[in-house]
């Protein structure tokens, strides 16, 4: 389980997480959203003690992350598959991951069999692409076989396969019923894997939330309807109490009547249905609901800043 | 939540020992599966003993011995190894710290050892050690070799002398702190250009600006220097004005000391 307490971070005039409170369960898979620059990466890497927060606390398991002993026991992560030392091979850097945490070296074939490395074991790492450098800090991660996991964006560089695999893995690790937090900017991705979702904007808490709920309750639900007689239909779904908005290529998007209310009145007055489609808002689409505030305040400074340099 | 989540460590936990152990291990096989460091390790004995061969060979041929008597045989040895040794060890120690910062696996190192003094004690023990093993073997083949090519010509030294086994084994330390130097500046240039920079500033670049000051500051703050301080532990006849070998040798470990509390200070305290 991972705990923050009011974690803040600033970075001179910048505040990059803001009084940020919230629980990560185990037992699920915890999406961590946000736009770029929203202090996703940042809030990991409090959390593993790398940035000292200017106030407020992160607790792994009860215990703030410099007060592990053997930490990777504890906690397993990938921030930046990239950091890396191209002149070591895949072995020797889970080795001396390995030997750091006094965990067996038996668990190195094991984590590199399961990532897909085995075979290049003995490889240099600059010989590696993205994705394989990517499975390489996941099996560091899984090294210590910790009950709590955290993931920066780690499908990126990852091919179809590789994304697959990844999303059954982080899936496993959670039915273990270990901690799993992901960070992605991929909404879809995160439709697919999370359970729950964190987003944050501007280092601050919008939503931590399941992640049916999120697409559920968005007042964006709709039902786009198709017909040669669209205004006459329009008409009477309004005396129904629909409210009916115009889209441009031709049809309308009808709330307030579900399309089974529609169909039947079409029906009862003879009017021909083209096409009659329920809409869920995307994930995305919530997302940029919730986050739509916290980016244009950030672009509209941005743009202020441009005016005043000028 | 199964076993996973409700898993925790014994209430002892390791002893302080095992995890010492740990941060050694971990700098440990990261020293060695870096061909590089031995290939530059290789490389730097080889230029060390080849030059010094060289100056050996040129000392020994002259037609008269040089003025200086034991000062000189004894310091010929030395000659190439105060460069050939000590710039590509103080380099490889930089590296250390500074190769960590630039690929950004510095993070995995912290995340693997949060207690940062524990990982730049961790780095000092293994770099210095293999900077004293080096510095050992080469102060001595140095001396050997230079002995044993002056030997029936001019005269060289031998061990059994007072002053000369103190002296080689001291050469041996220079490199070590010269090492050390390098690793702590590394931490807290974390660049590996201005951290090499700093370094052979340190080493050789403020001794070399005391060359230049009047006279009773050419040695009066000379001596505070690390190559005023080399020169004085591997003479057998110290020069007068400056420390003595012993208190040299404290001007030489005071550098690495300062450095290392200096670099302990800023890494944990910075944010990774």
């Amino acid at each position: 389980m991972i705990e923050l307490n009011g974690l803040t971070k600033r970075f001179g005039a910048v505040t990059a997480v803001d009084d940020l409170s919230l629980t990560v369960q185990p037992g699920r898979v915890t999406g961590f959203l946000g736009p770029n620059g929203a202090g996703k990466t940042t809030t990991m890497r409090l959390i593993l003690g790398l940035d000292i927060p200017t106030s407020g606390a992160a607790l792994v398991g009860g215990r703030r992350y410099r007060q592990l002993v053997r930490p990777l026991r504890q906690v397993g992560s990938l921030l930046d598959a990239t950091a890396v030392h191209g002149a070591r091979t895949a072995h020797d850097h889970l080795l001396s991951v390995a030997v750091s945490n006094g965990i067996r070296r038996s668990r190195i074939p094991e984590v590199l069999e399961l990532t897909g490395l085995g075979s290049v074991a003995g490889k240099r790492i600059r010989e590696f692409s993205l994705g394989m450098k990517q499975r390489l800090g996941i099996a560091a991660a899984l090294l210590g076989e910790p009950p709590v996991l955290m993931f920066d964006e780690p499908v990126n560089g990852l091919d179809a396969d590789g994304v697959r695999w990844i999303r059954r893995l982080l899936r496993h690790l959670a039915a273990d019923g270990r901690t799993v937090l992901v960070s992605s900017h991929l909404m879809g991705e995160m439709a697919l894997t999370a359970d729950h979702l964190i987003v944050i904007g501007r280092g601050r808490l919008l939503a931590d939330v399941p992640t049916q709920s999120l697409t559920g309750s968005s007042a964006r639900a709709d039902v786009l309807v198709r017909s040669p007689r669209a205004s006459e239909l329009a008409d009477l779904l309004t005396a129904r109490g629909a409210a009916v908005t115009a889209e441009d290529d031709g049809g309308m998007a009808v709330t307030g009547v579900d399309a089974a209310a529609i169909a039947d009145l079409a029906a009862a007055h003879g009017i021909a249905v083209h096409e009659l489609a329920p809409r869920q808002p995307s994930l995305e689409q919530a997302y940029l609901d919730l986050t739509a505030a916290s980016a244009d305040y950030r672009s509209a400074g941005t743009a202020a800043q441009a005016e005043a340099g000028s | 939540m199964t076993a996973v989540a409700g898993r925790a460590p014994g209430p002892a936990g390791p002893s302080l020992a095992a995890r010492a152990c740990d941060a050694l291990a971990f700098e440990w096989v990261k020293l060695r599966s870096v061909r590089s460091n031995q290939v530059t390790l290789l490389v730097a004995a080889i230029a060390t003993i080849g030059s010094t061969a060289v100056v050996a060979r040129a000392v020994a041929s002259a037609p008269a011995p040089p003025p200086g008597g034991t000062f000189t045989a004894l310091t010929v040895s030395f000659l190439g190894y105060a460069e050939y040794a000590v710039i590509p060890v103080s380099v490889l120690a930089v590296l250390q710290f500074t190769s960590e910062y630039t690929t950004g696996l510095i993070r995995t190192t912290f995340a693997a050892v949060p207690r940062r003094w524990a990982v730049l004690a961790g780095k000092a023990a293994v770099t210095g050690g293999a900077a004293l093993v080096a510095g050992e073997a080469l102060a001595f083949g140095c001396f050997f070799l230079t002995q044993a090519m002056l030997s029936g010509r001019h005269g060289g030294v031998s061990l059994a002398q007072p002053g000369v086994p103190g002296a080689v084994l001291a050469g041996g330390l220079v490199l070590c702190a010269c090492a050390l130097t390098g690793l702590g500046l590394g931490a807290i240039v974390r660049h590996t250009p201005g951290a090499i920079a700093a370094t052979l500033g340190v080493i050789y670049g403020l001794g070399a600006l005391c060359l230049v000051l009047p006279a009773p500051w050419k040695d009066g703050v000379g001596r505070l220097t690390m190559p005023f301080a080399a020169s004085q532990v591997v003479a057998l006849h110290p020069q007068p004005g400056l420390f003595s070998p012993a208190a040299s040798l404290l001007v030489i470990a005071a550098w690495p000391a300062a450095v290392l509390l200096a670099a302990g200070l800023a890494v944990t305290r910075r944010d990774a």
